[in-house]
């Protein structure tokens, strides 16, 4: 009985970790959307306010008034484009370093890697000089490119491991039924890797959808994102709290909706990566 | 001759050389058995044929066309994978269905052939499942389905029955020399149950580390195998080998000796199969002493286990088995005729 009651007491322990855990993590979240449904007085009152009056007027404020809803298009469009992008590229190469043996393979999948690995600032200047050279910077072009050039080797990460987990004679099969070697993959392999397709995708829209420093240095006006747009409510005479929440909360909504959508896929993809990458 | 490997040579990529240039030749119509151990080079053999693997060196003809470069699609072949490989997103009807879906056939014709194929196989009431909630039998007869339902000239099989259990194994065995008969197809089978080879093939081609090593009717094969390893190989219990001299036309084995009339003296293996020692009584003059080890009644027959110094042989008779008890002596007679010399060093089998 001794035994059931430390087991009691563990469990507790770790419940209150996890509710201690939860509690730093959501509240900054649950403090910005109060920030969006406040006034100027009760944002700045020296103490704190959990109960107030909700006015809706920041959301209007900044997104008509201010003209914030094409920075959302904005939004969208650089996240999807790169997304598909990432996928329609990385996809076949992910197959390929799942199936097939040459010389090397393990080191250009490193290398792959490896482009994750530095510093985002330090390739900045040279991004920019890059983009200024083709004549690409201050578009939304510029910063698709950059999202996907990052967002590859994610991709092709991840989507390994799922392509490693359908049996090579499935595709061997597909050859045998009257396929082509691309025609097996197209056809048969990529359907059946769909849900990995689907949560890879997801996450390289969040990546994107998130980003915030290539977006920042490669677009200044037309082409802005959201998270590029807050900075702007910073203004000389203050910083407008209730508007840089009010976009923040709209920034992040379709992050919350995926991550509810598909985080179980979402975790297997990561952690299948890490085992056999 | 319609299909042929022609001096066939595969080496992997790590070095390892899985045929050594195979020849080998079979008809239409045939059901060819690939035996062998593992290693031995069937599987490779079965799908350079299918042209999954490509030939280091040598060609393979089908009907006089050389096919060695032709991809998979344009050899007119079907597969039975050895996990079957099904299409677990797609219905049994799908995959069945796959083939045909891929050469556009219409709908009205497509639901024709899936539903014969379907019947032959009798799987017609799981066409509307998703392979996950078949039982290995089915998921067998659906592999097999789709392999057959386009009618390729040529069937390959790897390993088919070795994912099923015992008695299911037996049962698709005798399904598939049937559907063979009545379909009048090709069929390529790859095993390393040798009852498996012996029971389905019209010919067995036996390989052993990338080499063909024998290549006959069953029959022969049992009957007259071409090395010691064939001998050990086919037939169960194995048969008895012995390493011993031949001097003056008798055979002297550590234990026990016997006539061996007509062969030269010196080292040599002899061979004989369980089911054809004779069993005398003590006071035969030529009877061969061995004393029991074990007897195991396989019903009908019984198995008894002798040993003679170093020497141990497997006798199978069909005597009540309360007949003998271990620790007896066990009186042997070995009919000429029955005997399987081979060579002491290179194991070949000595005329």
């Amino acid at each position: 009985m001794i035994d059931q009651s430390t087991n009691r007491a563990w469990k507790s322990l770790a419940w209150a970790v996890l509710l201690v855990a939860v509690v730093v993590a959501l509240t900054p979240y649950v403090w910005m959307v109060l920030a969006s449904f406040k006034n100027r007085v009760d944002l700045l009152s020296s103490v704190p306010k959990w109960s107030f009056a909700p006015t809706l007027a920041n959301y209007p404020a900044v997104f008509i008034d201010k003209e914030y809803w094409p920075l959302a298009i904005n939004s969208v469009l650089i996240s999807v484009s790169s997304t598909v992008l990432c996928i329609v590229i990385g996809a076949p190469a992910a197959y390929g370093f799942a199936r097939s043996d040459f010389p090397g393979k393990e080191d250009l999948f490193f290398f792959f890697l490896t482009t994750r690995m530095a510093p985002p600032i330090s390739i900045a200047v040279p991004l920019f000089l890059f983009f200024t050279s083709l004549g690409l910077i201050d578009t939304i072009y510029a910063v698709v490119i950059a999202h996907t050039s990052f967002n590859l080797s994610l991709v092709v990460w991840m989507m390994r491991g799922f392509f490693a987990e359908i049996p090579r004679e499935i595709d061997e099969a597909a050859m045998m039924d009257g396929r082509s070697r691309l025609g097996a993959f197209f056809f048969v392999v990529a359907p059946l890797a769909a849900p990995g397709i689907g949560a890879t995708a997801v996450l390289c829209f969040i990546l994107s959808w998130n980003e915030f420093l290539y977006a920042f240095i490669l677009v200044a006006f037309d082409g802005r994102p959201l998270t590029v747009g807050i900075p702007g409510l910073v203004t000389p005479h203050g910083t407008l709290w209730g508007q840089v929440a009010a976009v923040a909360i709209v920034a992040t909504l379709p992050i919350v909706l995926f991550t509810f959508l598909v985080q179980k896929q979402l975790v297997r993809g990561l952690t299948f990566g890490a085992v056999k990458g | 001759m319609a299909i042929v490997f022609d001096g066939v040579t595969k080496a992997f990529p790590d070095g390892t050389v899985a045929l050594q240039a195979l020849d080998l030749a079979f008809e239409p119509g045939e059901f060819l058995v690939l035996l062998g151990p593992s290693g031995s080079g069937k599987t490779t053999a079965c799908r350079l044929l299918a042209g999954l693997e490509r030939p280091t060196a040598g060609r393979i003809m089908v009907e006089g066309r050389d096919v060695t470069d032709l991809p998979p699609r344009l050899r007119g072949m079907g597969m039975v994978f050895q996990n079957y490989a099904l299409y677990s997103h797609k219905s049994v009807y799908e995959n069945i269905a796959y083939p045909l879906r891929i050469r556009k056939m219409p709908a009205a014709e497509l639901d024709r052939c899936v539903r014969a194929m379907a019947g032959l196989l009798e799987i017609t009431r799981y066409l509307d499942r998703r392979p996950s909630q078949l039982s290995g039998g089915q998921a067998q007869r659906v592999a097999v389905a789709r392999a057959l339902v386009w009618q390729p000239s040529l069937c390959l099989m790897d390993e088919p029955l070795s994912n099923l259990d015992a008695l299911l194994r037996l049962h698709m065995r005798t399904e598939l020399k049937r559907l063979h008969r009545e379909l009048k197809k090709t069929f390529v089978f790859v095993t390393h149950d040798q009852e498996e080879a012996m029971t389905l093939a019209t010919r067995v081609a036996v390989l052993r580390e990338g080499a063909l090593i024998q290549y006959d009717d069953p029959r022969e094969i049992y009957r007259r195998p071409a090395n010691r390893f064939i001998a050990e190989f086919i037939g169960r219990p194995a048969m008895n080998t012995f390493d011993g001299d031949v001097r003056n036309g008798v055979f002297h084995a550590n234990g026990f000796s016997c006539p061996l009339p007509g062969k030269p003296d010196g080292p040599i293996v002899l061979g004989i199969r369980p089911e054809q020692i004779q069993l005398v009584d003590a006071s035969a003059g030529d009877a061969i002493r061995f004393a029991i080890d074990v007897v195991e009644p396989v019903e009908p027959d019984v198995l008894i286990f002798a040993k003679s110094e170093a020497n141990a042989l497997i006798v199978r008779t069909v005597n009540d088995d309360r007949a003998y008890d271990p620790g007896q002596p066990l009186h042997l007679r070995f009919p000429p005729a029955a005997l399987h010399v081979f060579d002491a060093m290179s194991g070949a089998r000595l005329p």
